[in-house]
């Protein structure tokens, strides 16, 4: 950035260095007290001192609500970046991501954030404390999972997910009740039923672990060994909500097919403690009841009616 | 439309003039789609001209009315941001040209599924098409699908209808089964509609 451009500019409020083979934005930017948006797509950005040293304390950090740094060369998102506490825009597509930091949750105001087009294989469940989230584009990556987790973005309008590795989905993201737009084209999505052949029966830890909450056995810290006690308060709730059991390290992954108004079929990834936990998504080869397997399709067919937009993707 | 006795070579030196020649090509019975592509490729965009009309949504790619040609076709200018795209749609027996006015967008070519609809459907092709460049396609030719896969810049297309219509089919790529839906304007006459705004929503 040119010397003495807050000198010169200081009410700036949107400065746009696209397109400039900018390496570095320098510490102008910190003497910016207005600026709201920042666009500098396009540019050489992405080695160590691309972003000035300083910028969590800086009034931009406060000051900035939009910054895009898409097509740059970013490996990984800058930790600077992390403390610009007022962003709400934030894009990065087309750089060379392999991941996102967990920290992303410190931009609690953001509301749009773009990660189209980088090598981005997994994504943190950190991702979801971001109460403002409306738009979220993760499409052309090398996703092979969506955390259930993702399901707490609560405002969520906007989901971009085309053209990454998903076999599947957690059931958790029929929660979304805000999404309008779901894109899924483009990901090898499991179109047969596929059953977990390899469940490994749980050891004779687990088994006394479960009998113990699920019978609400009493016992004191002075009762057990201190391992023990850590290990009972791990007792995660079996997610089928007509399940009480708990499990522990032990559980089945099965695939449940559900329809969108008998046009589009999900596969959506269930786990249950057992085999032999009844859910309501239970597998076809078990002898399912048709109440249960109607059951399914009512909640089913409320999500449906909520993410019709999904059939288009 | 049919090929007349004389094709014309038209130059459209501006937004307006363009449309002026549509509505004089259009008032003839029959029209050349030869005629209609070399017509719109003629116009070279100006930004000016359109940008009127050029609203963009933050989720969807838009559609922005800009002529209803004495109701024999629809002019209008859709707006795709980075990563917008369309699903894989058919032009209910119309003629559809799409001219690039900004960036770039993605068409991919698919043959209608078979009567079953039980298959990944077959890409026929696929390109992409540059600024000023006018691409053609009717339901005899097969079903596409349009995106804009840069992730930095947003695309502008301007595309012709003719006959208008406000109802096509959507297609699941991996089974082939087909949707019927209703399109809405985000804008009509660089007027935003105030209205429900879903482009390929459930029935409104």
């Amino acid at each position: 950035l040119p010397a003495g451009l807050s000198q010169w500019f200081p009410a700036l409020e949107v400065l746009d260095v696209s397109g400039t083979g900018l390496a570095e934005m320098g510490t102008e930017l910190l003497s910016l007290p207005c600026l709201h948006t920042l666009l500098a797509k396009n540019n050489r950005l992405g080695g160590p001192g691309s972003l000035p040293k300083g910028l969590g304390q800086a009034p931009l950090a406060r000051s900035l609500r939009v910054l895009n740094l898409s097509g740059n060369r970013f490996s990984e998102v800058p930790p600077a970046l992390l403390q610009l506490r007022g962003l709400r825009s934030l894009s990065l597509g087309g750089n060379r991501l392999h991941g996102i930091p967990p920290d992303i949750q410190e931009l609690q105001s953001l509301e749009f954030l773009y990660l189209g087009g980088n090598f981005i294989t997994a994504i943190p469940p950190e991702l979801a404390k971001l109460p403002s989230l409306r738009y979220l584009v993760l499409c052309d990556n090398k996703i092979q999972s969506i955390p259930p987790q993702l399901a707490q973005l609560h405002s969520l309008r906007s989901l971009s997910l085309h053209n990454n590795l998903l076999t599947y989905l957690p059931r958790e993201i029929l929660n979304l009740v805000h999404l309008e737009e779901l894109s899924l084209r483009g990901n090898p999505l499991v179109v047969r039923f596929v059953r977990d052949l390899t469940y490994n029966p749980p050891s004779l830890q687990e088994l006394a672990g479960r009998t113990v909450k699920t019978r609400n056995v009493p016992y004191a810290p002075s009762d057990l060994p201190d391992s023990l006690v850590r290990y009972l308060s791990l007792a995660s709730n079996c997610p089928n909500p007509k399940c009480g059991g708990v499990y522990f390290d032990s559980c089945v992954r099965q695939i449940k097919f559900v329809d969108f108004c008998g046009k589009y079929r999900l596969p959506l990834m269930h786990y249950l403690c057992s085999p032999e936990c009844s859910s309501p998504y239970s597998s076809a080869s078990q002898s399912s009841t048709s109440q249960s397997e109607s059951d399914s399709e009512d909640e089913a067919s409320v999500a449906a009616h909520r993410m019709q937009k999904v059939l288009l993707g | 439309m049919e090929q007349p006795v004389q094709t014309e070579t038209w130059k459209a030196r501006s937004l307006e003039e363009l449309v002026r020649i549509l509505h004089q090509i259009f008032a003839e019975d029959k029209v050349s789609v030869d005629e209609v592509q070399a017509l719109m490729e003629s116009y070279e965009s100006n930004p000016e001209e359109w940008l009127q009309y050029a609203k963009f949504d933050q989720y969807r790619y838009t559609r922005n009315l800009v002529d209803s040609g004495n109701g024999k076709f629809n002019l209008m200018i859709l707006c795709w941001g980075e990563g917008h795209g369309s699903s894989i749609h058919d032009h209910t027996d119309s003629h559809c040209f799409m001219k690039i006015l900004q960036g770039n967008l993605k068409e991919t070519l698919f043959e209608w599924p078979g009567k079953k609809g039980n298959g990944e459907m077959t890409k026929k092709s696929e390109r992409v098409l540059r600024e000023n460049q006018c691409a053609y396609i009717n339901d005899s030719i097969g079903l596409h699908r349009v995106e804009n896969i840069s992730h930095t810049e947003p695309a502008v297309s301007l595309h012709l209808y003719s006959p208008p219509f406000n109802t096509c089919n959507t297609f699941d790529q991996r089974t082939g089964h087909k949707h019927k839906v209703t399109m809405t304007f985000y804008s009509q006459f660089g007027e935003r509609t105030v209205c429900v705004s879903t482009i390929c929503g459930g029935p409104h």
